[in-house]
């Protein structure tokens, strides 16, 4: 089900553009709005409609299989880190649902060399970063050698 | 008007080159932060790491934790799972080291913001399957690139690679990456000390079902381009099962998952008239494999054969029933945000169908082929494994190297690693990112040079498809039809129905034979040499013939594998309609190609698949 | 030169009369080119049918003192505070061409209407005249060489120019002209002052005459579409999800 943008919503912020993994979302010559140039290879993966700022972005089903009729939206709020969806199926029924996307505030993530440098001897070791602690077991498993069957 | 003359070229000099922001190369990047806390880690990404690879919507799973803290699993049995699911043939060292090592990514996961659910009695992560845990994952990637910004020390969008440099001093040694920004058209010279590749496997390598609009909802993402192989068989880089080719059974259309489905919800799929046909088949699959048909869980390909002898027997639609598993608001809730979270086009089937899940089955199917490293398959490059656990013959070094110098692989790109999924690949980055760490300090001076002459000819290469737009544009009035070349999609769209029709798609069922593949072979090879008169209109046009270009490259070594394993081994992935049957006698082992660039010719042969565990 | 009335030289060789005349024609062309827009195409017919399905789906009945409520919290945070942009580049840029525009048109039409020969204007309205004029430029070159996002995003040189940019090159050439025209205006060059003048009037006239083709009927638009995006809000008929946020927490993390 491929992107398209509404003309009355688009501002041509550029987010989709910057966002788009397909890079299917450009600018239009003659309004400076976006669209899809390349609807055949967009996932309906839904990045743009979430990057949008004014929700500009709606997705209209593949014409390959979906009927039209239909619509399903959403609204990703980073500041509360919930994802509401609204589902309008062609027969007119609607279902709403809300989920959360994160725990943590954004950009919280520590950088790795925010903890202490790995002592000499671990680069040399199977050890990857913060272990074992971070396996929350006593030690890295491993294997006796392997000695291969004489056949 | 000087075409060349006023693009401008970038020069990049880094230690650690990292070739895709994805999950494997978003583990690399953060590795090699904290292990090479002075060296310079470059991460490249064709298009924008907040949302770019396979996991641009989210994933409703993780499908690789062991739970090893709570004795819920051990790595070993994880191997023998992902080895029975591939019929055998897998790196088992390479599988171990994942499983390992993965809780703790799960774990950093968590810490970062992850929301994994839990299980309300046990505490523990709330299981989907035997290895696979729950999430509320949305913003999975997102979560990821921001950790991957904050280890890198630059971050490069929307640059796409299309070729590595090799080391001009010293052979078979890697030197850098060249490319093009797809913005501005500025020509990119990477030139790094060790290079990780962890981009695209390849979808859109045979043709896909839906062909109009649809195209664009493969199960795999259409921009997982076969970079993994197009940029690494190049350098003469090893590769192994590029056969070994997935097919997965999935919700009709939309290819929403059925994983949370069939494990968590505790759904069963039937035939048109209701019948469990798996059950039903199961004499006729054992008649074909013998005794893998009894490994448990039934692995993913013979599930798929069986799916595939009712639709053939005409008893099709295979439904999925929803119907009897969502008896409350919270199961509902659990069934929608599995396609919400990451495959939002099943929801729009199920609106613009009509389809409330509660009242209606759903329809199943097999997908079109695809090749990828880090799923139910395992097709890439042959790398070296654990120091401390891998046979002698499969170690040279450094873990996750390939057989070139210094050039690396992490996820989709390595070969035998099967069932890694989102966190085993993430790890699998954080594996090369540390090797990569270790060979860079061991270099110390010794830095490779990249050759300036091959630049400038890669250079000429990589932009004559818009010289080619602009040069054959003269010759027409107007349109697409043009004599002296074609558009990426043109391209495309040849490739994938050679694949289909000679290779195994779905238009054959997934059979293939000799006589087919040499036929396929031919034609292949035309669009091979086509590749020199692709015309692009744009930029954005010039990334889709790049992706063109490792997509027809994979497809030779997919092709050429194929050719050589003269059995069937993965009934429902695809068939040899001239060797029917699983041969362990002459078969139980890995096909391995190497490309040599300087003669053009493939080399194929066998390596050795151990089982180190028992 | 900024304190004195611009137009007075211009009398010298175009009637007041005219000036108005050419005025008036200019803001006809302008209403004439955004009911053509509006009309041709059943443009407006599709947005009047557009909004009568949305009414069809409201939820909750809206009376008019909420409407009105609506209609003034549009006006406050949309419109005179462009409060829809989430980009705060873009959202000063548009504020200084608009505010600027405003106040150079205003003070125009006082000029030429009021004091069209006059010995004696107001030194205020040259004086806002020129300030809406620096305003404009100010808002609209930054925009056209920094903000497009043609440009910044979309990977186009400054100089490639598209159907889009009719009205900004339109609106930059004249109000460039403009104030070029009030710096030639004060010195005694007569052939200078014809010159100038004719190139100011040629781009006004590009602006005004374009509005069919060019984006300059959204900004009548605009306000409407924001208007009508919080009234579907309101009354529940919107096929978005209801925000819990802010509306000042609403921005997505740019990403750009």
């Amino acid at each position: 089900m491929p992107t398209f943008t509404y003309m009355t919503r688009c501002d041509g912020c550029g987010e989709c553009v910057d966002i788009c993994p397909s890079d299917i979302m450009h600018i239009d010559p003659v309004y400076r709005r976006s669209y899809n140039v390349e609807p055949n290879f967009c996932w309906e993966c839904y990045s743009c409609v979430k990057a949008c700022p004014q929700q500009a972005i709606d997705v209209r089903g593949f014409a390959d299989f979906a009927p039209l009729g239909h619509s399903v939206r959403v609204l990703r709020e980073e500041a509360t880190g919930t994802i509401a969806w609204k589902i309008r199926y062609r027969d007119g029924r609607v279902k709403e649902f809300s989920f959360p996307i994160r725990t943590t505030p954004w950009d919280s993530i520590k950088s790795p060399l925010d903890y202490a440098a790995p002592d000499a001897g671990a680069l040399n070791s199977q050890l990857l970063a913060h272990e074992p602690t971070v396996l929350k077991v006593a030690a890295l498993p491993t294997l006796p050698p392997f000695a291969p069957l004489q056949e | 008007m000087g075409l060349f003359s006023s693009r401008k070229t970038h020069y990049v000099d880094t230690d650690i080159l990292v070739i895709g922001g994805g999950f494997g190369g978003s583990g690399a990047t953060y590795e090699a932060r904290y292990w090479g806390r002075d060296l310079k880690v470059t991460l490249v990404e064709k298009a924008n790491i907040e949302r770019s690879g396979a996991v641009a919507h989210g994933l409703s799973a993780i499908n690789c934790y062991m739970g090893m803290r709570w004795g819920e699993n051990r790595p070993e049995d994880f191997v023998r799972y992902a080895r029975g699911d591939l019929m055998g043939l897998v790196r088992e060292d390479l599988i171990f080291d994942i499983a390992r090592h993965v809780d703790g990514t799960v774990h950093l996961f968590e810490e970062w913001g992850l929301p994994i659910m839990t299980n309300p009695e046990t505490g523990h992560y709330l299981r989907e399957g035997k290895w696979q845990v729950m999430i509320h994952g949305e913003s999975y990637k997102p979560i990821i690139a921001e950790a991957a910004r904050k280890s890198a020390s630059e971050v490069h969008n929307r640059i796409m690679v299309t070729h590595l440099l090799m080391d001009k001093t010293r052979p078979n040694r890697i030197a850098g990456a060249v490319g093009f920004n797809v913005r501005d058209g500025s020509f990119c010279v990477f030139r790094a000390k060790a290079v990780i590749v962890a981009a695209g496997g390849a979808s859109h390598i045979f043709k896909p079902r839906s062909i109009g609009e649809g195209a664009g909802r493969t199960w795999y993402a259409p921009w997982s381009s076969a970079s993994a192989y197009g940029l690494v068989l190049r350098t003469g880089a090893r590769m192994i099962q590029m056969e070994n080719r997935i097919v997965l059974a999935r919700f009709k259309d939309g290819y929403g998952p059925v994983g949370a489905w069939f494990l968590l919800l505790g759904a069963k799929d039937s035939n048109a008239y209701g019948d469990d046909y798996v059950a039903a088949r199961f004499e006729e699959v054992k008649a074909l494999v013998g005794k893998y048909a009894e490994t448990k869980p039934l692995p993913t390909c013979l599930r798929n054969h069986a799916m595939l002898q009712e639709i053939k027997a005409g008893k099709g639609p295979i439904y999925m029933q929803t119907q009897p598993v969502l008896d409350s608001r919270e199961k509902e809730a659990i069934g929608w945000e599995d396609f919400l979270d990451m495959t939002v086009g099943q929801a729009v089937v199920w609106a613009s169908q009509n389809i409330d899940p509660r009242e209606k089955a759903s329809e199943l199917i097999t997908s079109e082929p695809y090749v990828m490293g880090s799923h139910a398959t395992c097709s890439g490059a042959w790398a070296s494994g654990p120091e401390d656990c891998a046979p002698a013959d499969y170690q040279w070094g450094y873990n996750r190297m390939t057989t070139v110098e210094g050039l690396f692989g992490a996820g989709d790109t390595i070969g035998g690693s099967a069932h890694k999924f989102s966190s085993g690949s993430f790890t699998e980055g954080r594996i090369a990112g540390k090797a990569a760490v270790r060979y860079v300090m061991d270099l110390a001076g010794d830095t490779p040079q990249v050759d300036e002459a091959q630049i400038a000819q890669l250079q000429q290469e990589i932009f004559q498809p818009l010289e080619n737009y602009r040069a054959g544009r003269h010759e027409i009035v107007a349109g697409s039809v043009a004599p002296s070349y074609i558009s990426p999609l043109h391209g495309l769209q040849r490739l994938e129905k050679i694949m289909d029709e000679y290779v195994g798609g779905i238009s054959t069922f997934y059979v293939t034979s000799e006589p087919m593949l040499n036929r396929g072979l031919e034609l292949l090879t035309m669009l091979k040499e086509d590749l020199a008169h692709i015309g692009a209109e744009d930029i954005h046009q010039l990334q889709r013939a790049w992706e063109l270009h490792h997509r027809v490259w994979t497809s030779e070594a997919v092709l050429r594998h194929t050719l050589y394993r003269q059995e069937t081994r993965w009934p429902g992935y695809y068939y040899r309609g001239d060797f029917p049957q699983l041969d362990d006698s002459q078969w139980h082992t890995f096909t391995a190609s190497r490309y040599d660039a300087a003669t053009g010719e493939w080399h194929l042969d066998k390596l050795p698949v151990h089982h180190i565990i028992s | 030169m900024f304190t004195t009335n611009p137009f007075t030289p211009l009398a010298a060789f175009i009637s007041p009369a005219l000036m108005q005349g050419y005025i008036l024609l200019m803001i006809a062309a302008v209403a004439a080119g955004t009911a053509f827009d509006l009309l041709h195409d059943n443009k407006a017919r599709f947005f009047l049918q557009d909004r009568q399905r949305s009414r069809a789906l409201a939820v909750r009945q809206l009376h008019a003192p909420d409407i009105a409520a609506i209609a003034i919290r549009t006006a406050v945070h949309d419109v005179a505070t462009f409060g829809e942009f989430c980009n705060q580049q873009r959202r000063i840029s548009h504020a200084l061409m608009f505010y600027g525009f405003v106040l150079y048109v205003i003070t125009t039409l006082v000029m030429v209407f009021a004091f069209p020969a006059a010995a004696h204007t107001p030194a205020a309205l040259p004086l806002l005249w020129n300030l809406g004029i620096l305003l404009t430029l100010i808002g609209g070159y930054w925009f056209f060489f920094l903000l497009r996002v043609n440009v910044v995003h979309d990977g186009h040189s400054p100089w490639r120019l598209v159907r889009a940019d009719l009205f900004i090159v339109a609106l930059l050439g004249s109000v460039s002209f403009a104030l070029l025209y009030g710096l030639v205006a004060a010195t005694e060059n007569g052939t200078a002052i014809k010159v100038v003048a004719g190139i100011y009037i040629g781009f006004t006239t590009l602006l005004c005459v374009s509005v069919p083709w060019s984006k300059f009927a959204h900004m009548f638009y605009k306000p409407v579409a924001a208007f009508q995006r919080r009234i579907e809000e309101a009354d529940g008929s919107s096929d978005l999800p209801a925000p819990t946020a802010k509306r000042s927490e609403r921005c997505p993390h740019s990403h750009t």
